[in-house]
């Protein structure tokens, strides 16, 4: 076996809701593997995060991590035995203690010292070690949470939500950051958000939970462009969900759970206006405009086709106003 | 921290002499007596204080490894529910037997009387003259509606009464005369014997059944309106002529248990000898166990008295009764 | 998505993996504890099978009145303690005016009086009524004499208790209308409500999970009271089971007595948690505290401060003037009444049952807690129901376990402290195993999954983490067992050891024998004691705020 991680067909109800449970999820994951696992809250994302950890215990399924069998329906070691580490969304600092209690507080923490002391210094916190939590900001806080998770040297690291507390600008920051770390100390992580953008910047490999399913595991670029479903197609924003009959043209196209029919995914910005690209192959789709709103640089229009109402982005609408008739062609192959 | 420890190790071990009684009284006779007990034959006594029916429940708990020697009550009942748990022994002692009337200990010797308290009624002076009334059972009458006042039946000395009206005129009888006597109550029963001969005082009733030994402590009292209601009322003994007045006694037996069998009978007989007897009276207007050798100012201007000679372990064995009848009739 | 595949969890596999992966020292530790805890309260439960010869007679003639009984005090104390509580509240949170703050503080002290020492001090109010009793027998007839006799007594039951038991209903309810933050009011101003309808459509809706549980404690302490229902001749259930226990000499009997009332108890506790779980939502708003506060004018502070004084002075200034009076009456007495022993009893046994239950419930909360394990959960609910139990039905249950042991190991465990703080345990651990674990939830799950996956043990992980962040609420939840304690009456009366006075068995000997007066001496060193954790709750109370 080469994986590091192997989770095989976790189930895990909760006695009083449906919400956070999870169904049949397995995966794998190798050495210096960064895994992003996105899906809205409720998904049950951080639930398979804390069932990694031990956290949780699950109903079914089995675990295991470097070769150990860490849960299954016989066996089941408690999180402190567990070589992973979990750095938790509010990053669960000690209030009681110092930056640097914090840092040393992890069993065997000490025996690591020269390696710690190497990220206080590349992390910059050095100057905050006698400080308490509460007395710095929130990039330190949770810097200091990475260096803690790291400190008891993990075979696999666990990230919740790693960046949601932070405000956008220092969110970039901490990304990049956090990007330099993992590839310095090669270490191998699981990470969860429900931030698809988050996911694409940082993960090697992309893994979709849709209420308690896996969905879709795959690269980045191959989740954008060949979404296996519409919950997918929807996680990077707005688009038309159109039925594959009408639009058989359109190569990549999937099963709807929901209609019971096969697909197409058509982003508001693959339509383009008939007389801009007279050379397009695609057909002519016909339609009246019922709204139309300035979207920064662009505008964005919903047409009704008489079958389909679209929303279309374009950039310019010199003379377009409600109730025009417009003809569109799809970009897209 | 050391008494308490001092306690433990007490009740643990039995080095020095001593006897250990489960007490009812809380009275300041009682604190004399122990202590002159102590200094004339060196023996300690060790007291727990608390109510007749939990300490019994507490012996039957503790069984053969209770560390108590004597039950200590303020009523015949409960001495005989003692009996019946089997939680008391026979005693063999002869000045016992001189010094205590049969009807007022156990007819095997399990226990003895050492006070004795009469239930008599008070009547207001202003409204009430003494020709009027005449028994127990008289108060039953249709005249006395809304004049009698009485406390609840949860109340052993009332328990007592029915007990012995139970003995002497029958369970039939005895549910007639609690149902019109609740008829002909000035109020739901509530409150301490003293509260009704307040309400006496007050107007509100006429009559109030109640010990003799609560009467002694209004008239007593450090609060001066206490005394102006002792002022206000006076007592009748009823039933002077047929059986007498019921009466109960505070009395005491030796637990199945006792280790310090001897010290515990020693102790008994010094209660039941005149210089004790004397000393109850005076200070806890109780009477004698020889109520005609009663030496006390307060009790001996109410008079001698004909006592009912029913012999007291009736009491316990009629009380369950007693209680049934009473929430039949709705005396709360 | 088909919800339907998903297969919920089931008990027995919750079991399986309770026993399979959950079984260590603390767990096993914990079972054991809260189910020696729970053992006399079960034994009381398991009689409810046993037929006592007098049941039917009970039932014919007087569990319907004693039911009855029960219901009107219950639900009148409830009552007046809400009005008593929530007036006080409402303008101490809203409102500034003269005397405010010291209002704010003083309006707890009636804690300090448990109900059978205000029943004692109210002792003769009744008389008061006595001519107008007498006039309505003279003038109109006696049915009508006993009709408002009845009427009048209830009423003043019910009102001695309410006022010593409101602050319950007061504390809770003054946090809440305090959280519930200006943001809030505001905008229901800007919606056009007045002051009147903020109350009673937003405010009190919003407060009604506070209310709830501030009622329930009041119910509990209405239920668990003998003295003061004694006193005024009202037969409740409590009163019925010492009747049957000791009066008919059936202890079957009272035993199901209690199973009816545990019963009654446990619905109306049930009933209390599902409109508590269903008002959740409130807790939601995160709005800041409301600091800001309305003035008001002289006639307005005027009523503000009477609205307050109104359940302060029935709850504790009478009360406490009275004992004061009586006490000086009996000063000269005072040397032989009370002793340094009695005062030195009544503090030891309340610090040392405040340690060890504060010690066991950290144990049962954090291992619950910590190991999220169902079992103890289990046990720790059932460990916790001693609060509900009148005091004197735990009694019996301690009595009837201690006789098999003591006839199993041939040994007289009662009359041990021992036994007493064990009885103490049964009955006060909810006291502080609610804060505790309230306090342990909120400032420690997470962090205990953090200490876990960082390789720690469990005991690291109390010591370090746990037990340095719930300091605070450790002793509050002591001082809170200790007021309790020192007010307990009715387990220490049974269980005490030889020649253990404190001075609340004082002040009940005392007064049992008609030196009510006299017991004033005891009572106030009583209240003087409590008034010293009390003072210093309140002002920790206010720090938090």
């Amino acid at each position: 076996m080469s994986e590091l991680l192997k989770v095989h067909n976790i189930s895990k109800t909760f006695r009083r809701n449906q919400v956070h449970a999870l169904k049949n999820v397995s995966f794998e994951c190798d050495k210096q593997d960064v895994i992003s696992v996105v899906g809205a809250s409720g998904s049950g994302k951080s639930t398979l995060l804390r069932i990694i950890a031990g956290l949780e215990i699950p109903n079914e399924g089995e675990i295991i991590l470097e070769d150990n069998k860490i849960n299954s329906s016989e066996v089941f070691l408690s999180p402190e035995k567990r070589n992973c580490s979990l750095v938790f969304q509010d990053f669960a600092l000690f209030p009681n203690m110092s930056v640097r209690e914090n840092i040393f507080f992890g069993k065997n923490a000490s025996k690591n010292k020269p390696m710690i002391e190497e990220l206080i210094e590349f992390t910059r916190i050095k100057n905050l070690l006698n400080r308490y939590p509460h007395e710095i900001s929130g990039g330190q806080q949770q810097r200091v949470a990475l260096v803690r998770a790291l400190s008891i040297n993990p075979s696999l690291l666990l990230l919740d939500e790693p960046l949601s507390q932070l405000d956008n600008e220092l969110k970039h920051q901490v990304r990049n950051e956090l990007i330099h770390l993992i590839k310095k100390v090669g270490a191998t992580v699981l990470m969860v958000s429900h931030d698809i953008e988050d996911a694409m910047y940082m993960a090697n490999k992309v893994l979709i939970l849709n209420d308690g399913v896996v969905d879709q595991i795959d690269l980045p670029s191959k989740i954008f462009n060949l979404p296996s479903s519409s919950y997918v197609a929807r996680l990077f924003g707005k688009t038309n969900i159109l039925p594959f009959n009408d639009f058989s043209y359109i190569k990549h196209h999937f099963f709807d759970k929901d209609r019971n029919e096969e697909v197409v995914s058509v982003r508001p910005h693959e339509f383009k206006l008939n007389h801009s690209n007279p050379s397009s192959k695609n057909p002519e789709i016909k339609g009246k405009v019922l709204s139309i709103n300035a979207i920064g640089a662009f505008y964005e229009i919903l047409i009704d086709t008489g079958k389909f109402e679209l929303l279309v982005h374009i950039d310019k609408v010199n003379q377009i106003k409600t109730a025009d008739d417009l003809s569109l062609y799809i970009d897209k192959k | 921290m050391k008494k308490i420890y001092l306690t433990l190790i007490l009740v643990c071990t039995n080095l020095q002499a001593q006897i250990n009684i489960y007490s009812h009284r809380h009275y300041d006779s009682d604190k004399i007596l122990f202590k002159k007990f102590t200094d004339q034959t060196g023996i300690k006594i060790n007291v727990i204080k608390g109510s007749a029916d939990q300490l019994i429940e507490r012996l039957i708990s503790e069984g053969g490894n209770s560390p108590a020697d004597i039950l200590f009550t303020v009523d015949a009942g409960r001495l005989h529910r003692a009996k019946v748990a089997g939680i008391l022994q026979p005693i063999e002692s002869k000045i016992l037997r001189e010094n205590i009337p049969p009807s007022m200990r156990d007819e095997d010797d399990y226990w003895f009387g050492l006070t004795v308290r009469a239930r008599v009624l008070v009547y207001s002076k202003e409204r009430v003259t003494p020709d009027q009334l005449s028994t127990y059972e008289d108060l039953a009458n249709r005249k006395w509606r809304g004049k009698i006042a009485v406390r609840s039946s949860s109340n052993i000395y009332n328990q007592s009464l029915m007990a012995s009206i139970i003995a002497s005129n029958g369970s039939r009888k005895a549910l007639s005369w609690a149902k019109s006597i609740r008829k002909n109550m000035a109020r739901a029963p509530r409150g301490s014997d003293r509260d009704q001969a307040r309400a006496v005082a007050a107007g509100l009733a006429d009559v109030a059944i109640m010990n003799t030994y609560y009467l002694g402590i209004l008239a007593n009292s450090p609060d001066a309106k206490d005394r102006e209601v002792f002022k206000k009322v006076s007592v009748f003994f009823p039933n002077q002529n047929d059986r007498g007045t019921h009466i109960n006694v505070s009395g005491a037996g030796i637990t199945k248990s006792s280790k310090n069998k001897k010290d515990a009978i020693k102790f008994l007989e010094f209660l039941s000898g005149s210089d004790s007897q004397k000393t109850f009276g005076s200070v806890n207007y109780e009477y004698p166990i020889k109520i005609e050798a009663n030496q006390s100012e307060l009790l001996n201007s109410w008079g001698p008295f004909k006592y009912d000679k029913l012999n007291l372990s009736v009491l316990g064995a009629n009380n369950a009764e007693a209680v049934k009848l009473f929430d039949k009739a709705g005396w709360e | 998505m088909d919800i339907s595949a998903l297969k919920s969890q089931k008990p027995l596999q919750i079991l399986r993996q309770e026993l399979l992966f959950k079984l260590n020292g603390w767990t096993i530790l914990s079972l054991i504890v809260g189910l020696i805890i729970f053992f006399p309260i079960g034994e009381v439960l398991l009689s409810i099978n046993s037929q006592s010869e007098n049941w039917s007679h009970l039932k014919e003639t007087v569990l319907l009145s004693y039911l009855l009984n029960t219901i009107i005090l219950v639900v009148g104390t409830a009552f007046f303690s809400l009005i008593f509580g929530v007036l006080p509240a409402w303008i101490i949170s809203n409102y500034q005016f003269k005397f405010r703050k010291i209002l704010e503080w003083i309006l707890v002290l009636p804690l300090a009086i448990p109900t059978y020492i205000s029943a004692y001090a109210y002792f003769d109010v009744l008389e008061l009524f006595n001519p107008l009793l007498i006039w309505v027998r003279n003038n109109i007839n006696n049915d009508l004499m006993q009709f408002i006799n009845n009427v009048l007594v209830y009423m003043v039951t019910i009102l001695v208790m309410s006022s010593v038991l409101y602050p319950y209903i007061y504390l809770l309810a003054r946090s809440a209308f305090v959280n519930q933050g200006a943001k809030l009011r505001d905008a229901a101003s800007t919606l056009g409500y007045g002051e009147k309808s903020i109350f009673w459509k937003i405010a009190l809706p919003m407060a009604r999970p506070a209310l709830i549980a501030g009622v329930s404690l009041v119910v509990m302490e209405t239920l668990n009271d003998y003295g003061a229902v004694k006193h005024f001749g009202v037969p409740t259930f409590t009163s019925g089971i010492f009747r049957t226990w000791l009066g008919m000499g059936d202890l079957v009997g009272a035993l199901q007595l209690s199973a009816v009332l545990i019963i009654f108890i446990f619905a109306l506790l049930l009933i209390e948690k599902q409109i508590r779980s269903r008002s959740k939502y409130h807790d939601t708003l995160h709005s800041k505290p409301n600091s800001k506060k309305m003035v008001f004018g002289k006639k307005g502070s005027l009523a503000a401060i009477i609205c307050c004084l109104i359940p302060l002075i029935l709850g504790f200034v009478v009360p406490v003037i009275r004992l004061i009076s009586w006490a000086w009456i009996s000063r000269n007495k005072a040397g032989t009444i009370i002793s340094m022993e009695m005062v030195s009893n009544s503090l030891l046994l309340s610090l040392i049952s405040s340690v060890s239950i504060v010690s066991i419930a950290v144990l049962l909360a954090f291992t619950a807690r910590y190991f999220k394990s169902s079992i103890i959960n289990l046990s720790n609910r059932l460990a916790t129901l001693g609060y509900s139990i009148p005091g004197a039905v735990i009694a019996i249950g301690i009595l009837l376990i201690v006789a098999q042991i003591n006839a199993w190991l041939n040994i007289a465990l009662t009359g041990s402290l021992f036994l007493l703080i064990f009885a103490f345990i049964v009955r006060y651990l909810t006291v502080a195993w609610q804060p505790i674990n309230a306090a342990i939830e909120t400032n420690c799950d997470s962090l205990n999954h953090a200490s876990k996956t960082l390789g720690s043990s469990a005991y690291t992980s109390l010591t370090s983490v746990n037990l340095p962040l719930i300091k605070s609420t450790l002793i509050s939840a002591g001082l809170l067992v200790f007021i309790d304690v020192v007010k307990e009456l009715p387990l220490t009366l049974i269980l005490r050891p030889f020649n253990f006075e404190t001075l609340s068995t004082a002040t009940f000997d005392l007064s049992s024998q008609a030196q009510i007066i006299e017991s004033s001496l005891p009572a106030l060193c009583m209240i003087g004691i409590v008034l010293i954790p009390l003072g210093y709750l309140n002002y920790r109370l206010e720090n938090i705020k």
